[in-house]
């Protein structure tokens, strides 16, 4: 059906040239897929919107499993694998690209300088990375829960962090069940 | 050239096959709820295979949050590539992919109601808490904590308080660190223990 690969192709046209601005993680992405989504192409209303936000935070795996769910929502399984690959495929090139150029430098002295002045930066980036998240998720709940969560895993650090993450869910699901 | 890449991160094991890398990273895919791919990455790919060490990770975390796109399949594709070269990111990908794939989709088949509700919402928020305490935990293990090693801490505080508190841009911030931290690095040369 014609009809169809119109809509293939928009969800290409619009995931793909996303995977390369999104540069500094999902937030920024996410106020852009709602635009496009519900505003400029129609594919969800708004509630269907929040609904498959929700559903894919329910979902294991890297966070911007959305635009696979928009493109289900839009197109079934094709729909699917094209809003996938879309998002993923030009932001894994450019990486691999740049990590294989910066593999053929290996063994020189700045080689080694560079990794090794920029790992502290990296390990920055992560608690960094990790308190935008905070920010975003609001709440002071989140907030403790993460603070518990931290202590916990660095005291035990051979603990399944899924125990912990269910016990956290199960909690909350409890207070807002009884709680106010 | 993966093969001395290879080498490196394996100590001379045997080569990995891409067989393996799609499972682990399936596995990595499947169990890694509440985001923080990176996180548990460092958990299954680093302490529990030793596939790479800590310095290829952490080199390989800055690059992957540098660059536009998912944090997380970066991370994975430079890892990928680390174990087998191009097949190695391709095996990696698929495998941390395909999973959540399907999942999702199954859940938004299934679920779609559960998930608006108010209580499921509350399950989610206390499922991402937690995810994020994981984050904060495996950054606190990787800061440096040698006592030779204040000048790189003073650079991870520095980019902790920049970027997660005040909210400066990060590519501004990292231009004006990265010079100081590969300062340090040139002026204090290998020697880590």
């Amino acid at each position: 059906m014609p009809g169809d690969w119109r809509v293939l192709l928009a969800l290409i046209f619009v995931f793909g040239p996303l995977s390369l601005f999104s540069i500094g993680g999902g937030a920024s992405l996410l106020a852009e897929i709602e635009h496009q989504s519900v505003a400029v192409h129609h594919w969800t209303t708004h509630r269907e919107f929040a609904d498959l936000f929700a559903i894919s935070r329910a979902a294991p795996g890297p966070g911007t499993m959305l635009s696979t769910l928009i493109g289900w929502h839009v197109a079934g399984w094709p729909g699917a694998l094209a809003a996938t690959v879309a998002l993923y495929l030009p932001s894994s090139l450019l990486v691999f690209g740049a990590s294989r150029l910066w593999g053929r430098w290996r063994g020189s002295v700045w080689h080694g300088a560079i990794e090794r002045g920029l790992s502290p930066i990296a390990a920055g980036l992560m608690l960094a990375g990790g308190l935008a998240v905070l920010q975003a998720a609001g709440g002071a709940a989140v907030w403790a829960a993460a603070a518990v969560a931290t202590g916990v895993l660095l005291r035990w650090p051979r603990l399944n962090p899924l125990i912990l993450f269910g016990a956290s869910g199960v909690l909350f699901a409890v207070a807002a069940l009884f709680g106010r | 050239m993966a093969e001395r890449q290879q080498q490196r991160a394996m100590a001379g094991g045997a080569r990995i096959g891409l067989m393996a890398i799609f499972a682990a990273f399936f596995r990595l895919g499947v169990t890694s709820f509440g985001g923080g791919t990176a996180a548990w990455l460092y958990r299954a790919i680093v302490q529990r295979r030793h596939w790479v060490d800590d310095q290829a990770y952490l080199v390989d975390v800055g690059l992957s949050r540098v660059l536009p796109g998912s944090a997380g399949v970066n991370l994975t594709v430079q890892v990928g590539q680390r174990l087998r070269g191009g097949w190695g990111a391709l095996a990696a990908v698929f495998g941390l992919l395909s999973g959540p794939l399907f999942i999702v989709v199954g859940l938004a088949a299934g679920f779609a109601r559960i998930a608006g509700s108010p209580v499921a919402h509350a399950f989610l928020d206390g499922v991402a808490g937690s995810a994020i305490g994981l984050t904060f935990a495996t950054g606190l293990v990787l800061v440096p904590r040698g006592r030779t090693e204040i000048g790189q801490i003073m650079i991870t505080i520095a980019t902790v308080v920049a970027i997660g508190v005040l909210r400066w841009p990060m590519l501004p911030v990292i231009l004006c660190l990265a010079p100081v931290g590969i300062g340090l690095a040139l002026v204090q040369r290998p020697g880590r223990g």
